[in-house]
């Protein structure tokens, strides 16, 4: 229901990217700035990633939220907006952020020459995904698609895999897409868990092992921080270089550790050591909310989608983590690891509602609390006046795939491009064989 | 020092033993002894017959002469008194490679070897080394043979564990003799096992590729012999033949490979004696139903350092349940009536065979029959029984001497003699000198003096007096007895140092002669007196062991029970009929004898449980058509290009824990795939999930057969590796040219076999020919992983020209592509929602690419080929409706109708109608919906899942755990016995040789 006689959203788009579906190959072109527009919302169910409003309302102008909230509360100039859309009852949502992808590392998994995302040897503390981010690839356009507007790109492998920066999904470069810049070093705890061997020999020479690699991690975190008090160095190392942000709070620590021998003496080692890490995949971390509560561990779920780590375990556990976490205090981000398979984000989410976790909480977990762990939540992840106007527009309830369908996404206020490589496929064939879409 | 030279006098004497048959060349003069022995006073135990009490053993040179309570000692006997002594006959080993040469591995190129490395007209295939014959290469070890005649051993079943055909094994006598004089029987069994062990060839490499080359071998042995000797020579099928005679001989793993063992044997009318793993108890119907005879091992698993909460979450319920059940295996086979013997194989030490007859006992198992399975029975497996097993005139004079009866557990094996060779743990003539003795010393009042020997050379004496004890020095040797005593008790300040001799036996008595501190002498005597008393502990030792209840599978969520048919009726649902009906609103559904006998509105519930549907969604199964789960040992023989001779179906674990966690997602059956690797990979399985049976009954009865066909870089090795760069083919264009080769030589086989005249040999079954020729006569069908159009066309092409029709493209990733000439061959796509970017071959992918198919006519369904994901099939049924805007009703039938229409399941399965099979899904929301979860899941009528039960059954896996885990604890305050780490369970590795083989 269209009451204010405004022009329809879908002609602005087709309007702006309706051109040559069929012959470019090419990635949509980036959002221009000039399109920010001062927009009115109306008839939306506004979920501005910490509660729903089934009547909302929101406004847009100058790439910020100006207005948001009950309809029935606000009584906003329509008059001061260019667009006035009525959105007919369709949702709102913050544009979801992703963290711990290696979005626009990965290009395609077994092609070698299109992987960035791992560097060779054991402590890579300065290697970065800033200046890796390929702002091209084919996949990206594809994971936008499904509602996902920031990515956290992370590097992977080695003891200590390097920075992870966050990125804008939409940009000509990697300068003019990332949103965060080093936002964190990325830790793989060295596990101290015995795998079964036929012989005891090879147990014993595996605690050994797994001692040297805990031994090493400590003396480097040690000799990091000394590094870090030091004004001026005899000589730089780059690798403590880059760990001096994190030494003063400036920069996350992310430890990625799952079995709850690991998650509890990581959290103890770098308390220690006076740093509050961010706990990444924490498959067990349901069994030590206390302890994550208590030093307020924030938790980042990689992929709810997972079998259990242990035959014992309650078969749905992944699925219920979410709501056990909840639950118990703790805070945690629902994220999804990979590239291409992060345009499931938010079924990731979907699932973790049907095992317990509210609508709202899981909406939560996939925008305003990553955005509060990757300390980028003073300007976006919710849409509260005064943040990004970073959103998306779902035809129906975005965490079901059966009704999922995004058919606007705004970046900073400009309204970017839903197109991809795929949808052109699709057209093409349909084309070809002279199908209607349903 | 005396007592020291006398054992080595003793080593001496029999260490000779070690001569040579009489007619061999001697350098010295002859020394043979014609003397016989006799044991007299003591307990002998016939595990044929009944135990003697007070009698005699006679035995002259190996053999035994006599036996009984009444015999005649003829003259030049040296008698032996055992009183108090136990005899019992040596065991059989049934199950070693004593004597052989220590297998070396070679180390495996970094390439792969893809033909047989051994020089000499053998096998084709490394693994079947058939003719190696155990007797040929065995030679006596004095260490490894003292060993185990220390541990109570006789008589060993030794065989080279090494390759899938062994060859054939021997039976040896451990005696310390020449190896001429060791052979009992040269050849006693053929051996087999799905190990290829030394082998560097890369065939096989998966147990589905051992168990195809098996088959195959048995096939090619009776070619042979009927004719393909005429063409070639091959040493290993003639050893075959010639081993077919004997005892057939296989080594398994678990209990379901002892299923899969007699599987192949009953093909070949073998009934397998089957050398087991000791969890043979976790599935006894169907272990009996084999017929075969056992070989079981008494390694139990030690207790599990459990006192870290943290890493005991690494031992899970299934093996803390063993750990629990395990020394039960031989009751419980003897209770079901299954024929076995016993084996120290996998004991750190065979000395700890009798310990763990001991702990046999305390299951409850009668001492008698555990006796048998060391001794009677294996010598009548390996047909030695007229040679050893039991003491009877006549037999090898293989006997132990044990100080006691052999379960107390205080009593210890003392010697075993072996083919009439002494061997001394401690000697049995020597007397026990434990107890209490009355000392004299001069004319001093008696002191009392103890004594105590806790083994072999080791003794201690005390003063003692009221209720302290002062230490004595105290040596032994021989009869010559020393004692120094510093006598601080009495307080007269003295001490006396005494030397002496036993003058007696019974009761012990020495005497001698001493001086004190200022010099004196005197003379002494020490006479037993009694026993002392000391603290019962040993009492808890020998109580029945508790015995815990047996789940199937024996693991977190198993049953004590599996469950059974019922008559259910689903009230007032929601029924997706999958028909022409459409959906039904409030809607009841009758489900009987596994069937669905109703649909309709307010019908009878007479005799029914009653499920309440409001509010509910009631679907068919859900059929996931391409999953890897449930299979051991490796979904991929990737060793070669053509494998159409594996089966998924001969390699189902059916406690794959995948099972019921899928059933929690809605499944109810699926096809096994065989991998990607190779351009014609394996046979599919195809089962239902019917949690808690044995594997064969996971298959669907009827079911047509299909294989799976691969295309595009997994077959080209193009992910492998730089080392897999040599088979054949290495690009598309090789891909088509091994199908064509393929299938000519199929064609050219169907016609050999049609036309064979009369008075020609018969021609070489060949098993993977055989199911290329049923392909080609539409009796098998072709589910092909596929990606790239190019490749699609291809092989339609193939399939056109060579006369038959593909079944299904799976993956089938660029479909929409050429979903037209899809729709022309008439071959159906099950394919991912979603899937792309994964390799170079799929960056065209999109995930509209099942609405095409579906809209130009194809029958499509969405697979999983991932353990997780199969769990949630119905979300990803949804993306066809959010990816090409497919209709809720054509979207489920993505995964159920037809993938049953692609498996030709649709007659019984897929749809809801009166007379298939009552597969149904209860749902809590609409099964598309994200929010969607099973609260029942039927499979033939049968609930295997239900939400109810899964909450009793995490209670019951709690229950258990805690149960489990209290009694451990116990054992670790009461027996400080060695454990091991809680250590994390590898997942099964469900690939051969590299990554790759997982991928999709």
């Amino acid at each position: 229901m269209n009451t204010h006689n405004k022009i329809h959203l879908v002609i602005t788009s087709l309007f702006v990217f309706g051109t040559n579906l069929f012959t470019s190959a090419q990635n949509p072109i980036p959002a221009k700035t000039s399109q920010e527009k001062t927009i009115l919302f109306t008839d939306a169910v506004l979920h501005n990633g910490k509660e729903t409003y089934e009547s909302g309302i929101l406004g847009i102008a100058g790439g910020k939220v100006v207005l948001s909230g009950d309809a029935k509360l606000i009584r906003p100039d329509e008059a001061a907006f260019d667009t006035v859309i009525s959105l007919n009852g369709k949702h709102i949502y913050p544009g979801l952020i992703a963290m711990n992808t290696t979005i626009g590392l990965n290009e395609i998994e077994q092609v070698r020459a299109t992987h960035d995302y791992a560097e060779t040897g054991v402590f890579n503390t300065s290697s970065r995904a800033l200046i890796a981010y390929n702002t091209d690839s084919r996949v990206t356009p594809t994971v936008r698609f499904n509602g996902v507007m920031l990515a956290q790109s992370t590097p992977q492998g080695g003891r200590i895999s390097g920075m992870s920066s966050v990125f804008k999904l939409d940009g000509w470069n990697w300068e003019d897409a990332v949103y965060k810049s080093d936002d964190g070093v990325h830790v793989n705890w060295p596990s101290q868990v015995v795998k079964r061997t036929s012989n005891k020999e090879d147990q014993t020479k595996q605690i050994e092992k797994n001692l040297q690699e805990l031994e090493k991690l400590k003396s480097f975190i040690a000799e990091a921080k000394a590094y870090s008090q030091l004004q001026q160095p005899a000589l730089i190392n780059l690798q403590f270089e880059a760990m001096k942000d994190v030494f003063i709070g400036n920069r996350r620590l992310y430890v990625h550790t799952n079995h709850v021998l690991d998650i509890a003496s990581s959290i103890n080692f770098f308390k220690e050591n006076g740093i509050k890490i961010v706990l990444v995949g924490g498959q067990d971390a349901w069994r030590l909310t206390s302890l994550l509560k208590q030093d307020s561990i924030p938790v980042v779920l990689t992929n709810i989608h997972r079998l259990p780590m242990r035959e014992d375990d309650d078969i749905y556990l992944p699925y219920k983590i979410p709501a056990i976490l909840k639950n118990a205090g703790v805070e945690f981000a629902i994220s999804c690891e990979g590239f291409w398979q992060v345009r499931n984000l938010a079924f990731h989410a979907g699932t973790a509602v049907a095992f317990g976790l509210s609508y709202d909480d899981a909406i939560a977990a996939i925008t305003s609390m990553p955005a509060k762990l990757l300390g980028i939540d003073k300007t976006t992840g919710t849409l509260l006046p005064g943040m990004d106007a970073t959103l998306i527009i779902s035809k129906g309830d975005l965490l079901d795939m059966g009704s999922s369908k995004i058919e606007h996404a705004f970046i900073e206020g400009s309204e970017i491009d839903l197109d991809n490589i795929q949808l052109k496929l699709y057209n093409k064939y349909m084309d070809k064989y002279q199908l209607n879409q349903q | 020092m005396i007592k020291k030279f006398l054992l080595a006098t003793l080593f001496a004497i029999y260490g000779i033993a070690y001569c040579q048959p009489s007619h061999f060349p001697l350098n010295g003069v002859r020394d043979e002894r014609p003397v016989y022995y006799a044991f007299k006073n003591c307990t002998i135990f016939r595990p044929g017959g009944d135990t003697l009490k007070n009698a005699y053993l006679l035995i002259k040179g190996d053999r035994i002469e006599a036996i009984g309570q009444n015999i005649t000692i003829p003259s030049g006997t040296v008698v032996y008194d055992l009183s108090g002594k136990f005899i019992y006959p040596s065991f059989i080993e049934p199950f070693t490679s004593y004597g052989m040469p220590a297998a070396s591995k070679p180390e495996r190129q970094a390439s792969p070897q893809y033909t047989s490395e051994r020089s000499g007209s053998y096998s084709w295939n490394e693994a079947l080394k058939s003719e190696v014959d155990a007797y040929k290469l065995f030679s006596t070890q004095p260490d490894s043979g003292k060993n185990l005649r220390d541990a109570g051993f006789g008589t060993a079943i030794s065989l080279v564990r090494d390759g899938v055909a062994r060859g054939t094994a021997t039976a040896v006598s451990l005696a310390p003799i020449s190896v001429h004089q060791s052979i009992i029987k040269d050849k006693v069994a053929a051996c087999y096992s799905l190990n290829k062990g030394t082998s560097t060839q890369d065939y096989p490499g998966s147990q589905m590729g051992a168990i195809a080359l098996l088959r195959q071998a048995w096939y090619d042995s009776q070619w042979y012999e009927k004719g393909g000797k005429d063409l070639y020579n091959d040493i290993s099928l003639e050893a075959w033949n010639s081993n077919k005679t004997l005892r057939q001989y296989f080594e398994v793993s678990d209990k379901q490979m002892a299923l899969r063992a007699q599987k192949i044997g009953d093909e070949f009318n073998i009934k397998f004696i089957i050398k087991g793993a000791g969890d043979e108890y976790q599935r006894l119907a169907e272990i009996k139903k084999t017929g075969s005879t056992f070989i079981i091992p008494v390694n139990f698993p030690e207790n599990y350092d459990l006192s870290d909460p943290y890493t005991s979450l690494n031992v899970s319920i299934g093996v803390l349940k063993h750990w629990e059940l395990a020394p039960f295996n031989a009751y419980l086979l003897d209770s079901a009536g299954i024929s076995f013997a016993l084996t120290a194989d996998g004991l750190k030490d065979p000395k700890e065979f009798i310990k763990q007859l001991r702990i046999i006992n305390r299951t409850g198992f009668d001492r008698q029959k555990i006796l048998q399975a060391c001794t009677t029975i294996p010598a009548r497996i390996f047909g030695i029984e007229k040679e050893t097993g039991d003491l009877k005139k006549g037999m090898l004079a293989n006997f132990i001497i044990v100080s006691g009866d052999l379960f107390d557990p205080e009593s210890e094996l003392m010697e075993n003699w072996t083919a009439g060779k002494r061997n001394v743990l401690k000697d049995a003539t020597t007397p026990d000198y434990n107890g209490m003795y009355t000392l004299f010393l001069g004319r001093l009042p008696g002191k009392q003096l103890l004594i105590e020997e806790k083994g072999p050379g080791n003794i201690s004496a005390f003063m003692v007096h009221d209720s302290s004890r002062t230490a004595v020095t105290i040596s032994i040797s021989g009869k010559s007895i020393m004692l120094f005593v510093n006598d601080t008790i009495s307080s007269n300040d003295d001490f006396y140092r005494l030397s002496g001799n036993m003058i007696s036996q019974n009761p012990i008595t020495f005497e001698g002669t001493g001086t004190n501190k200022k010099g004196q002498w005197f003379n002494w005597k020490a006479a037993w007196d009694s026993i002392p008393a000391v603290a019962e502990n040993g009492e808890e030792k020998s109580e029945t062991l508790e015995r815990g209840t047996i789940w199937y599978p024996n693991k977190a969520y198993g049953r004590i029970a599996i469950p059974q048919q019922e008559q259910v009726i689903i009230r007032n649902a929601t029924v997706w009929t999958n028909e022409s009906d459409g959906v039904l609103k409030n809607t009841d559904v009758l489900i009987k004898a596994g069937k669905i006998q109703a649909i309709g509105q307010n019908l009878d519930t007479i005799g029914c449980r009653v499920l309440d549907g409001t509010g509910k969604h009631l679907t068919s199964g859900i059929i996931d058509e391409h999953s890897h789960i449930a299979i051991t040992g490796g979904v991929n023989e990737c060793t070669q290009s053509v494998t159409a001779e594996v089966r998924i179906g001969d390699v189902l674990n059916s406690e794959d824990l995948n099972i019921y966690r899928q059933l929690a997602g809605g499944v109810t059956a699926a096809q096994l795939l065989h991998g990607s690797c190779n351009p014609i990979g394996g046979q599919s399985g195809l089962i239902k999930l019917r949690w808690g049976v044995a594997p064969e009954k996971l298959k669907i009865a009827g079911a047509s057969g299909f294989i799976k066909f691969a295309l595009g870089e997994n077959v080209k090795q193009s992910n492998w590796g730089d080392n897999y760069n040599s088979r054949y083919p290495q690009s598309r264009m090789g891909v088509e040219q091994i199908y064509y080769d393929a299938f000519w030589r199929a064609r050219e086989y169907e016609h050999t076999w049609k036309n064979i005249s009369k008075g020609s040999n018969t021609p070489r079954k060949d098993l993977e020919l055989e199911t290329l020729v049923e392909i080609l006569s539409s009796k098998r069908f072709v589910t092909t992983h596929s990606y790239q159009q190019g490749e699609i066309n291809m092989l339609m092409h193939v399939a056109d020209s060579m006369g038959f029709k593909l079944n299904t493209f799976t993956h089938i990733l660029e479909g929409y592509k050429v979903a037209d000439k899809m729709k022309a061959h008439g071959v159906g796509a099950s394919t991912f929602s979603d899937w792309w970017a994964y390799k170079y071959e799929v960056i065209e992918a999109i995930p509209y690419n099942g609405a095409i198919m579906d809209q130009m006519g194809i029958v499509v369904a969405y697979n999983s080929d991932d353990a997780e994901m199969a769990r949630r099939l119905n979300q990803e049924a949804a993306k066809a409706i959010k990816y090409g805007g497919l209709s809720e009703e054509e979207a489920w039938k993505f995964v159920t109708l037809n993938p049953a229409k692609l498996l030709h399941l649709d007659d019984t399965m897929g749809s809801i109608k009166v007379g298939k099979d009552a597969d149904v899904v209860l749902w809590n929301h609409n099964p598309l919906s994200v929010y969607a979860i099973p609260l029942y899941t039927f499979v033939d009528g049968i609930c295997y899942y239900s939400k109810v039960d899964d909450d009793a059954l995490k209670i019951q896996n709690e229950n258990e755990r805690a149960r489990i885990i209290a009694k451990m604890m116990a054992k670790k305050e009461s027996d400080k016995g060695s454990e091991q780490m809680a250590t994390e369970d590898e997942p099964e590795v469900k690939h051969c040789i590299n990554k790759e083989d997982l991928n999709p």
